[in-house]
């Protein structure tokens, strides 16, 4: 079979697949479907960037994307009280402002796609593109992405800093202890 | 290769490989234990238990998630053909050796906790929910190390693709250049398998876990995709840490199965050697011992190489 007909056809599948899923996210009832139909969304965007030649970047995002996804669910049903999250729910909400916003994003991201000259340059078979990235990466923007890095990094430390101060245990910064084991002697009134 | 060969291939592998999982898991437990069918009986057993879970009944309980609960062990299955599909067997042949065959591999470790998960959560039940809860824990602890230490085999071939990673071990191994990577590659690769001492979201404390409302073909779908992942994995750990084809006399391949076997007898020997662990103590150990030993392995890797 002609190659570029299976790209051309595997591209629209997974493109209207991303799209499908991705409408799917606020359709569903349940957190856990939620995550599940943005993860399915991802993975098509992923299949795409490989089938743009961007082999390394779109199999990453399908790999980070796995953790992510189950740490969310884990976090949306810890914070809903909805221990299973099978409970019946809403993912839409605000309807007006979602609406308004749905609008406009969608005819931004229009004129972007109808307006914008996009390159065509086909990727030279020969040039490693893993490699290539990997130079950029640690040569010319080395310092671009460690600063990138290290700031996501310490944004993260300070959320859970901020969020976790009380645990069940007691607070953080008192140092969190289980409760003993030995059952402590009450004082009879 | 073409596409109706590459399907043959790794189901052809994939069968023999669950297989063995189950005849070296029988013949473990004659062994070990002392209980099960023996003699021509282990080798029967596999087939007899098939049948028996194709005539048992399917469970159904109150709301589940049908397409979910199908769907998890069509995943995992799925998954363990990925991961297969990028090992090498030979020089040169494999059923596909993409420049970026290591993080295909590591995607494919990281959906099975997806896969878990869904199964665990689909049947609308209550212990089954508390093993997937409980193999997130787990598989967030565990792929780190895996990652690092699976990571460190591509830096003396100085490339992802799982063919350069065997190639670079013509003179000497990877589990000789680098003494920590198989042990915590084997451990993750239980604990990915959740075969065994790391058997906790199936575990028998939790009835079952999440295959606890799995009967008849659901649980024979299950166990037959778990046993493709735990052979992946060791056809994995064999290319890259025991030099896959490499070896004196005899041919590639046949190196490439023995090696893989032994691997494989380890981590399934495992189930009847090792006493199941707690999750507190494992969790705490992946992110207070593995990964810095991963990290020092990574770093003594790449210092060596300098």
């Amino acid at each position: 079979m002609n190659r570029s007909l299976v790209v051309d056809v595997l591209f629209w599948c997974f493109a209207a697949g991303s799209v499908v899923t991705g409408f799917l996210v606020f359709r569903t009832d349940s957190m856990v479907r939620a995550a599940f139909w943005l993860l399915a969304s991802f993975v098509g965007v992923g299949a795409i960037l490989v089938l743009l030649a961007a082999e390394f970047l779109g199999v990453v995002l399908i790999l980070m994307m796995a953790g992510e996804m189950l740490i969310m669910a884990v976090v949306m049903v810890m914070f809903m009280m909805n221990p299973a999250g099978l409970n019946p729910m809403f993912m839409v909400h605000q309807h007006r402002f979602a609406v308004a916003a749905g609008v406009v994003s969608f005819a931004g991201l229009s004129v972007v796609a109808l307006t914008v000259d996009f390159p065509d340059q086909p990727v030279d078979p020969s040039v490693d593109a893993t490699a290539e990235l990997g130079f950029e990466l640690l040569g010319d923007s080395m310092l671009v992405f460690q600063t990138a890095g290290v700031a996501l990094l310490a944004t993260m430390v300070g959320a859970i800093a901020l969020a976790s101060r009380n645990g069940r245990f007691g607070t953080a910064d008192e140092g969190s202890h289980e409760p003993p084991l030995e059952i402590e002697e009450l004082e009879s009134p | 290769m073409a596409p109706g060969v590459a399907v043959v291939s790794v189901a052809v592998a994939m069968a023999i490989g669950v297989y063995a999982v189950a005849v070296i898991d029988g013949i473990a437990g004659r062994l070990v234990a002392g209980a099960g069918r023996r003699g021509v009986g282990v080798v029967l057993d596999p087939p007899r238990t098939v049948v028996l879970l194709l005539m048992q009944r399917r469970h159904r309980t109150e709301r589940a998630d049908a397409q979910g609960w199908a769907l998890a062990p069509a995943l995992l299955g799925g998954l363990a053909a990925t991961g297969l599909a990028v090992v090498p067997v030979d020089r040169g042949t494999a059923v596909a050796d993409p420049g970026t065959g290591f993080v295909v591999f590591a995607t494919a470790i990281a959906f099975v906790m997806i896969a878990v998960f869904l199964h665990g959560w689909s049947p609308n039940s209550l212990f089954p929910l508390i093993g997937a809860y409980r193999y997130g824990a787990q598989a967030l602890s565990l792929q780190i190390p895996f990652l690092l230490a699976m990571l460190a085999t591509a830096l003396p071939a100085e490339s992802l693709a799982v063919m350069d990673i065997v190639e670079a071990q013509g003179d000497v191994w990877n589990v000789v250049r680098q003494p920590l990577g198989l042990p915590i590659y084997l451990m993750v690769g239980v604990g990915v398998g959740f075969w065994g001492p790391l058997n906790l979201p199936d575990g028998a404390d939790l009835v079952g876990g999440t295959s606890a409302e799995d009967a008849g073909t659901d649980r024979l779908a299950w166990e037959v995709a778990r046993a493709a992942m735990l052979f992946a994995i060791a056809a994995m750990g064999a290319a890259v840490f025991l030099g896959g084809w490499w070896g004196p006399l005899l041919p590639g391949p046949v190196w490439m199965a023995l090696k893989t076997l032994c691997l494989l007898v380890v981590m399934v020997a495992s189930r009847h050697l090792l006493a199941r662990v707690r999750i507190e103590p494992f969790v705490v150990a992946c992110w207070a011992v593995f990964i810095p030993l991963a990290l020092v392995n990574i770093f003594v890797s790449g210092a060596l190489l300098l």
